[in-house]
C-alpha cells in the first residue's frame, strides 16, 4: 500500500514535469506514430516477399511488435531516465539523500523518474498484441494467452533484474556511464523471432542479454510451442534473477561511500 | 590554413581517443540492426531460394558492404553541434576566423570516423568468418568507381545534416526534426533492405533523392550490379545534390547565425 502511494506520487511529479514541455510531448507522440508507421511498413515489405518468417506469420509478428514495444517502453520510460539520474547521483554524491530515505533504495532509484507520455505507448502495444492475436487466430487457446501474459511478466522481471545488476556495477566502477547501452544495443533484436538468427546471436540474446526472453519466448507460449516444464523454468529463472539482483544491489550499496563528503 | 587543420585534427583526435570506450559502445549499438536485417532476409531467401532475384549470399554481401559504406558516408554532426547552438557554447567558435561547421566540425567527424573504422575492422573480419560471404561479383573497377561517390555522399550527407542541425538557430531544440530526417534516410537509403525490394513508389522517389548515394548506390556499385547507364546517372545525381546541399547549407547557416541569440551567455 505504501509502495502504491509512493508510486502514484512519483507519477504526479512526473506528469507535472511533462506538462512543462507540452509542445515537446505532442511532437514526441507524432514521432512515435511515425515510427509505428515505419515498423508496419517494414513488416509489410517482409511479408510481400514471403508468407512466413522462421515459421511465423504476419499476425504473430504484429503481436511480437506489440511485445517488443512493451519492453522498449520499459526501456525508454523507466530505464533511461532513472539510469541517467542514478549515474549523476553517484558522481555528485546526491545518492546520500536517496539512501537516507526510509524506503527501499532499489525501488526509489528505479521508479522515481517516469517519462509519462510513454504510457500511451503501452496502450498502442496492447492494441498491436490483440490485433496480432486475432490475425493469427486459429491456434490460440485461453491457456496459451494466460501463459503468454505470465511469460511477458517474467521476461520483464528478468530484464529489470539485469538492469539492476548493470547499474549496481557503478558502485564498483564509478565511471561506468555506459551501464545500460549494452541493453539498448541489443534491443532491436526483439523485433523479430530469435529463431531466425544465427546460433551465436541467438545465444547472446537469450542467455547473455536476454531480450528474447521477454519478446520471442512469450510469443512462443502464445503459439503453444512451450511445454509446462519450460514455462515453469522461466518463472523460476525470473525469481532467481530478481533475488540475485537485489543481493548485488545490497552489496553495491555497502561499497558506496559518497562522492563529496 | 593547413596548420589550422593540423591543430584541429590533433585536438579532435585526442578528444575522440579519450572517449574510446564510449565509441566502442556506439559501434556495438550501431552494428546490431544491419546484422538483424541480414539474418531476417537470409532466412527468407534460404526458405524460398531467392527474393526478387536476391539470393542468401546477395543479402550477406549487401549487408557486409553496408557496414563499411555506412561508416564512411554517415556523420554525427547533430550530436557534436546540436547542443552547442542550444546552450550557447557556439559563441566561442563563432568569433574565430574559421567556419565552425566546415572546419572544426568536419575534422571532428573525420577523427570519429577514423576511430570507428579502426574498431570496425576486427569486428568485420570476425563477421566475415561467421557469415562467409562470397564476394566473387566484386571487381576492382567497381570499388574504384565507388570510392569517389562515397566521398561525395559523405560531403552531401554532412552538408544536409549540418543544415538540419542549423535549424536549431530558429527552434533551439532540433532533435525531433533530426529524428524525422533520420526516418527519411532509413526509408530511402537502402538501409533496411536493398531498394529494389521496396514498394515501387519509394524506389521511384529514391532515385531523385540523395539518400540512396549513402548506401544503396555504392553497395550495388561495389557488388557489380549497376549498368553503365545507372552508374552515370548516380554520378550526375551526386553532383547535382552536392550543389543543392551546399547552397542550402550556406543559406540556412547565414540566416541562422544572424538570428543566433547566444542562449546562456
Amino acid at each position: 500500500m505504501h509502495t502504491l502511494k509512493l508510486l502514484s506520487s512519483f507519477l504526479k511529479v512526473n506528469i507535472q514535469m511533462a506538462l512543462a514541455y507540452r509542445a515537446d510531448t505532442v511532437v514526441n507522440i507524432l514521432l512515435n506514430l511515425m515510427w509505428l508507421g515505419w515498423e508496419l511498413l517494414s513488416l509489410n515489405i517482409i511479408f510481400s516477399n514471403t508468407t512466413t518468417l522462421g515459421g511465423w506469420g504476419l499476425g504473430e509478428l504484429i503481436s511480437l511488435l506489440g511485445v517488443f514495444r512493451l519492453v522498449n517502453t520499459l526501456m525508454i520510460a523507466l530505464i533511461w531516465p532513472n539510469t541517467e539520474k542514478f549515474n549523476q547521483s553517484i558522481r555528485d554524491g546526491s545518492m546520500d539523500y536517496t539512501i537516507l530515505q526510509p524506503v527501499n533504495s532499489m525501488f526509489l532509484v528505479t521508479f522515481s523518474r517516469i517519462t509519462v507520455w510513454r504510457i500511451w505507448d503501452l496502450v498502442l502495444a496492447i492494441i498491436l498484441i490483440v490485433v496480432g492475436i486475432n490475425m493469427a487466430g486459429d491456434v490460440t487457446t485461453p491457456f496459451n494467452i494466460l501463459t503468454f501474459m505470465l511469460l511477458a511478466i517474467t521476461g520483464t522481471i528478468i530484464i529489470y533484474s539485469l538492469w539492476i545488476v548493470l547499474i549496481a556495477l557503478t558502485f564498483w566502477f564509478t565511471k561506468f556511464d555506459n551501464n545500460v547501452t549494452i541493453l539498448q544495443a541489443l534491443m532491436d533484436s526483439g523485433r523479430y523471432p530469435a529463431t531466425v538468427y544465427p546460433a551465436w546471436l541467438r545465444i547472446i540474446v537469450t542467455f547473455i542479454i536476454p531480450i528474447a526472453v521477454a519478446t520471442t519466448i512469450p510469443l512462443q507460449a502464445l503459439r503453444g510451442e512451450l511445454v509446462i516444464g519450460k514455462i515453469l523454468m522461466y518463472v523460476a529463472i525470473s525469481f532467481i534473477s530478481f533475488f540475485v539482483a537485489s543481493k548485488v544491489w545490497k552489496l553495491g550499496l555497502k561499497r558506496y561511500s559518497g562522492a563529496s563528503s | 590554413m593547413f596548420l589550422i587543420i593540423k591543430r584541429l585534427w590533433q585536438v579532435n583526435w585526442a578528444e575522440q581517443w579519450q572517449y574510446r570506450a564510449n565509441l566502442l559502445m556506439y559501434l556495438l549499438y550501431w552494428l546490431v540492426s544491419p546484422i538483424i536485417y541480414l539474418a531476417v532476409w537470409t532466412s527468407i531467401a534460404n526458405q524460398k531460394g531467392s527474393v526478387n532475384g536476391f539470393t542468401a549470399n546477395d543479402f550477406i554481401t549487401y549487408y557486409m558492404l553496408l557496414l563499411i559504406c555506412d561508416q564512411v558516408t554517415s556523420n554525427i554532426v547533430i550530436h557534436t553541434f546540436g547542443y552547442k547552438i542550444q546552450d550557447g557554447s557556439l559563441s566561442g567558435e563563432l568569433i574565430r576566423p574559421i567556419h565552425p561547421m566546415l572546419t572544426n566540425g568536419l575534422v571532428n567527424n573525420i577523427a570519429f570516423k577514423m576511430l570507428t573504422i579502426m574498431g570496425l575492422t576486427p569486428i568485420w573480419i570476425i563477421l566475415y568468418f561467421l557469415f562467409k560471404p562470397d564476394f566473387s561479383s566484386v571487381s576492382i573497377t567497381g570499388i574504384l568507381l565507388a570510392i569517389p561517390v562515397m566521398l561525395l555522399a559523405f560531403v552531401i550527407g554532412y552538408l544536409l545534416s549540418a543544415t538540419v542541425t542549423s535549424l536549431a538557430f530558429w527552434t533551439t531544440r532540433v532533435y525531433s526534426i533530426h529524428e524525422f530526417y533520420f526516418a527519411l534516410i532509413l526509408l530511402f537509403s537502402g538501409q533496411f533492405v536493398p531498394l529494389t525490394l521496396m514498394p515501387k513508389v519509394i524506389q521511384d522517389i529514391a532515385q531523385y533523392l540523395p539518400f540512396q548515394l549513402l548506401l544503396y548506390y555504392p553497395i550495388q556499385l561495389i557488388r557489380g550490379k549497376l549498368s553503365a547507364e545507372q552508374i552515370m546517372q548516380g554520378y550526375v545525381m551526386a553532383f547535382i545534390w552536392l550543389g543543392i546541399s551546399a547552397l542550402l547549407f550556406n543559406w540556412v547557416w547565414r540566416n541562422g547565425v544572424k538570428r543566433y541569440s547566444a542562449v546562456g551567455a
